[in-house]
């Protein structure tokens, strides 16, 4: 007895009923091509994950989060290798605007992406062989000068390297990694990290640092004009490392220093002695940074002195916590007086007063101080964090505007030769590293654009995915996976302990499985199961393998209802206003062509045929009946 | 000489009984399907209508009882509208019966088998025998045949594509369709306001307590893996199993045809079907509790055929879903409980309820 295929008995084989031809699950019951019931037809479009567009890298967060659910972290690392150098370091220090973006945010708590990307970039440090050299291309010829080894510097070079483009970074410092190493503390990213990382670097072959060379200020040393006409392009990454000074009466006593220049000698393992009742003037993330170093190094007390009140503190919530839980002290919407020096010269006290926050038009900082409410707190050292600048009178005036390197949409400096770029904290002020490193990633796209003589072009639009999109109901609540701290009394005693400790392989896990995938095909199967036609198609279960079976998906609309990710979208089948457009499916009852549908060829000929062979059938046989096929 | 029947055993999916999402090896929580079969012995180009629950039921169920199946499907919509012109969409073999004896008909199916198996006949092994009834066969009209398959224990599967009305023949009222439920034969008027004034008959409750040594079972179209798990169950229990499923049927409610995967989760979250197993071993029914609770009205207000609800029938509904859940041993929030008295409703058209998220007016 037949199994498979629609058993039709003898006597029942009469033309019509007598050709249907089985269904198989390949072809479907070809006879009813039921797309023709369609108005709508469901389409594969991926959106832009929210977290993905906030980070200027554009890290592929979405992408490389699936690869940790399904346990592929070496796919993962490569993931982020492709727009991030510096997992290692951005998965410690960075204020990571992707999670401050993430969907998973009005669910229950943003996905703790930083970590995961801390996991990746330590799986990948602990390879003994960098995965991506292999597949480097070869060396075009082309060397593009870079001034400045902090992130957007290397961030640049690597990702020339990548192009075929080999680079040699200027770095005025004794040792590379800019702010990395000379500002954000040991506790924050340690040495060995960043080492590692730079290492990672320059072990690819084509990127040359030259520590200790200030480009443009030594007399017969190395100036924009050698690196304009020695090398194909230039990209300027100077950072600002310069401290705004503070002009206070007694401002100059010993004891008085600036919060970058303590940061960069202790950085730069030149510990600075500070004592143990130290007073921070700022409100941001560098008197936060300078404070919790002092407590550390000082063994004693930090003050942060603000104009901010404590809302508007410019320290990122986390820092702002672990350094409350140091000991580290506040007193907002307090300004410095003055110094109170000894007879030597020696800080022994300073005089604040009340004083708010305001800014004029330019918006610059223009303190308002309460007349009258002077008072004396003693103190042995002053960490003066009130800012940043860069020396930039060795370049032409053209290139600079209000203390910045100006640049167009593309960071191009205006310059004749057009290849010349600029990025990070000097094109941006102030900013954060992620910053550095997308602007080093653009700069190499569009060195690579200019020295192959490409037009420049802006990113095309991009449409993110927004919360309101997806389908919750696949998201059952989960809280996010805390990141492990090194309990306070610990990590206040060390410069060197960190602070922040890394997930583990089932935290990071646990943490990449709460991502929702925002509007990107994660391979769920879940249109592919709701179908009540079968007509949702793939062959293997990742993004781009799947497909709808437009002869017989109906237009239902189930499976984009139900994808959870929103990456399923409906298209109008038909064009109403142009009746001319409108596609005539072909079946197999249709009462006579173009009725409201053509029959098909094929069936007519399956019909023509089967009467031809019940006719033959009927002319007499050996045993007198009919023989059927 | 007689020769030993064997049987087929079917694997579980992982599954925590929750919609689609699942755990994995690990215990870790994702919203990731398990591996499916890649069979489909329902193929396309059948011809129900755009987004209908019974075909998305009978994907589920041949899927998971897999190629070496037989099939019969007393008259109703998955008879008629997939069997056309004798084109059918099976690719194992399929029987229609009349719409009376689906149970008499798959019991003769499984008893020849094992006696074919027996006698030498029939290779083997013993084939998933399924029998596909709608609510008006199974209910109804072939209530008593079925009762006489799982009393007599046949080894098969009876199903019951649960769309609350007599669809095929234009939508009539059966004994599943909800209390207020809109039909042909139930209009709304001056004399009944409410449309159909009865309860729904509970067929599922009915089946475990009258034949207890059945493997029993209760789901919906809204959750696949669990579907296929009992439908797995059940075959896999030597004996009769009977699961009853709730399939949208959007002709006969009126809902867009995308929603029928939503109301498949909403019926249960909104206590007005509950999912369950009932195990004849120990006699005991295993309730599923769904992760959230919603106000009827958050179901009802998606369908046309309770559009002329009046406050007090939406009240009466708050009132048997909140004896549901008692029933399922869940508490009822202070919230439903409220929603008991009329004078916290307003005709159903102008009641303030959570639509789900819409991607689209299909079809
Ligand atoms: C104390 C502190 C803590 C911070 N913490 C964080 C943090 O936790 N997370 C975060 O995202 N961001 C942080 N930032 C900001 C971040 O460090 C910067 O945004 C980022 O480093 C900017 O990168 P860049 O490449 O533009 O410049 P930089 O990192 O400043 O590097 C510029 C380099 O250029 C060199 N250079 C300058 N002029 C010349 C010249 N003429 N010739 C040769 N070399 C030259 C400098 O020596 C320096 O090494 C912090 C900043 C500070 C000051
Ligand atoms: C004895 C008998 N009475 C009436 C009919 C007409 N009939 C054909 S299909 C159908 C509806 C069956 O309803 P149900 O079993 O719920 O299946 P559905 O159509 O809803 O899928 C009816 C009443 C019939 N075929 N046989
Ligand atoms: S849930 Fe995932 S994809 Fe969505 S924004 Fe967050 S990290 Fe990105
Ligand atoms: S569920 Fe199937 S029939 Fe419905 S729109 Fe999607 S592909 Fe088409
Ligand atoms: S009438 Fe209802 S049950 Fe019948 S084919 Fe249409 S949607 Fe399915
Ligand atoms: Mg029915």
């Amino acid at each position: 007895m037949s199994v498979r295929g629609t058993h039709i008995p003898e006597h029942l084989r009469l033309p019509i009923a007598g050709v249907t031809p089985p269904p198989t699950e390949k072809e479907g019951q070809r006879l009813f091509p039921t797309g023709n019931f369609r108005f709508f037809r469901p389409v594969y479009r991926d959106k832009t994950p929210p977290c993905n567009h906030a980070c200027p890298t554009g890290e592929q967060i979405q992408k490389y989060l699936d690869f940790v659910k399904h346990d592929r972290y070496l796919d993962g690392y490569l993931t982020i290798l492709e727009d991030n150098p510096m997992p290692s370091v951005t998965g410690r220090v960075c204020y990571h605007p992707c999670e401050t973006a993430c969907n998973r945010a009005a669910h229950d708590e943003p996905i703790g992406i930083r970590s995961v990307e801390r996991f990746l970039g330590d799986f990948g440090l602990n390879l003994e062989e960098n995965p991506i050299k292999k597949d480097l291309p070869p060396l075009n010829g082309k060397t593009v000068a870079i001034v400045g080894s902090g992130p957007g510097g290397l961030a640049c070079a690597y990702h020339l390297r990548r192009k075929g483009y080999a680079s040699v970074i200027f770095e005025a410092l004794d040792s590379a990694g800019g702010m990395l190493r000379a500002g954000i503390p040991a506790w924050h990213l340690p040495e060995e990290v960043l080492d590692k990382e730079i290492a990672k670097l320059t072990g690819l072959g084509g990127i040359e640092i030259r520590c200790g060379v200030r480009v443009g200020s030594d007399p017969g040393g190395i100036t924009l004009d050698h690196l304009r006409t020695g090398y194909d392009a230039v990209f300027l990454a100077l950072g600002q490392d310069v401290g705004r000074r503070l002009d206070v009466e007694g401002g100059r006593s010993r004891g008085v220093l600036g919060a970058l220049e303590f940061l960069r000698e202790t950085g730069l393992g030149r510990p600075v002695k500070v004592g143990r009742n130290v007073l921070v003037i700022g409100g941001g993330n560098t008197a936060s940074d300078a404070a919790r170093s002092a407590v550390r190094l000082g063994g004693g007390e930090a003050t942060i002195v603000s104009l901010e009140s404590e809302d508007e503190l410019l320290i990122v919530p986390e820092d702002l916590e672990q350094a409350r839980e140091e000991g580290v002290r506040f007193r907002p919407q307090h300004s410095l007086v003055r110094v109170i020096a000894d007879g030597e010269g020696n800080v022994t006290g300073a005089v604040l007063c009340q004083a708010r926050l305001a800014k004029d038009e330019n918006g610059n900082v223009r303190p308002q101080i309460s007349e009258g409410t002077e008072f004396e707190v003693p103190c042995d050292t002053i960490l003066i964090a009130i800012g940043q600048v860069q020396v930039l009178d060795w370049l032409p005036e053209s290139f600079t505007e209000r203390g910045l390197v100006k640049a167009d949409e593309y960071g191009r400096v205006p310059d004749d030769s057009e290849a010349v770029f600029a990025g990070g904290d000097v094109m941006r002020g102030p900013s954060m590293v992620v910053d550095a490193l997308g602007d080093g990633k653009r700069a190499a796209r569009d060195i690579d654009r200019v020295l192959s003589a490409q037009p420049l072009e802006p990113d095309g639009p991009v449409e993110v995915m927004p919360y309101e999109r997806l389908n919750t109901a696949y998201f059952r609540h989960a809280p996010r996976t805390p990141v492990p701290l090194t309990p306070a009394g610990t990590r206040s005693k060390s410069q060197k302990v960190e602070v922040t400790l890394a997930y583990s392989r089932e935290e990071a896990v646990a943490e990449a499985d709460r991502c929702m995938s925002c509007g990107v095909c994660n391979g769920c199967d879940n249109c592919y199961i709701v179908c009540p036609d079968i007509s949702v198609m793939r062959d293997a279960r990742e993004n781009g393998r799947y497909s709808i079976r437009t002869h017989y998906c109906k237009g239902c609309l189930v499976c984009v209802q139900e994808c959870p990710t929103g990456c399923l979208e409906k298209v109008p089948e038909l064009d109403f206003d142009e009746p001319d457009a409108v596609v005539r499916m072909e079946t197999a009852f249709a009462p006579y062509d173009g009725a409201h549908a053509e029959q098909a060829p094929f069936t007519r000929q399956l019909i023509e045929d089967a009467i031809a062979e019940y006719d033959r059938s009927k002319t007499v046989q050996p045993n007198g009946r009919g023989v059927t096929p | 000489m007689a020769f030993e029947v064997h049987r087929q055993h079917l694997p579980l999916f992982e599954d925590d009984g929750r919609a689609a999402a699942t755990d994995d090896e690990h215990g870790r929580d994702r919203h990731y399907l398990p591996e499916l079969p890649a069979e489909d012995p329902y193929a396309a180009g059948h011809r129900t209508c755009a987004g209908c629950g019974p075909a998305i039921q009978y994907r589920w169920v041949l899927k998971a009882a897999g190629g070496d199946t037989v099939v019969a499907g007393p008259t109703g919509c998955m008879y008629v509208a997939n069997s056309t012109y004798l084109c059918t969409p099976y690719t194992v073999p399929w029987a229609h019966t009349p719409i009376a004896s689906g149970g008499s008909f798959t019991s003769g199916m499984a008893a020849g088998y094992e006696a074919m198996i027996r006698k030498g006949r029939y290779p083997g092994p013993f084939p998933n025998i399924v029998v596909m009834a709608g609510d008006g066969s199974a209910s109804d009209i072939g209530l008593g045949s079925i009762s006489g398959a799982l009393y007599r224990n046949h080894d098969a599967l009876f199903v019951c594509y649960d769309n609350e009305c007599y669809a095929n023949t234009g939508i009539q009222v059966s004994p599943t369709t909800p209390y207020a439920g809109m039909t042909t034969f139930t209009p709304f008027g001056k004399a009944i306001p409410e449309g159909k004034k009865l309860p729904p008959k509970n067929l599922a409750k009915m089946m475990a307590e009258g034949h207890p040594h059945c493997y029993v079972a209760t789901t919906t179209v809204g959750y696949p893996v669990d579907l296929m798990n009992k439908t797995r169950k059940g075959l896999n229990h030597v004996g009769a199993a009977f699961l009853h499923c709730y399939t949208p049927c959007q002709k006969g409610w009126v809902y867009q045809t995308s929603m029928t995967v939503e109301l498949g989760r909403r019926v249960v979250e909104s206590g007005l079907w509950a999912v369950w197993e009932y195990d004849p071993e120990e006699r005991k029914y295993h309730y599923f509790h769904p992760p959230v609770q919603r106000p009827v009205t958050d179901y009802l207000a998606m369908q046309g055929r309770f559009g002329h609800m009046l406050p007090e029938h939406v009240a009466n509904m708050q009132v048997a879903a909140n004896q549901n859940w008692q029933d399922i041993g869940m508490d009822v929030p202070q919230n439903l409980r409220d929603l008991e008295d009329p004078e916290r409703h307003r005709r159903l058209k102008e009641e303030e309820y959570s639509m789900p998220l819409n991607r689209g007016v299909g079809a």
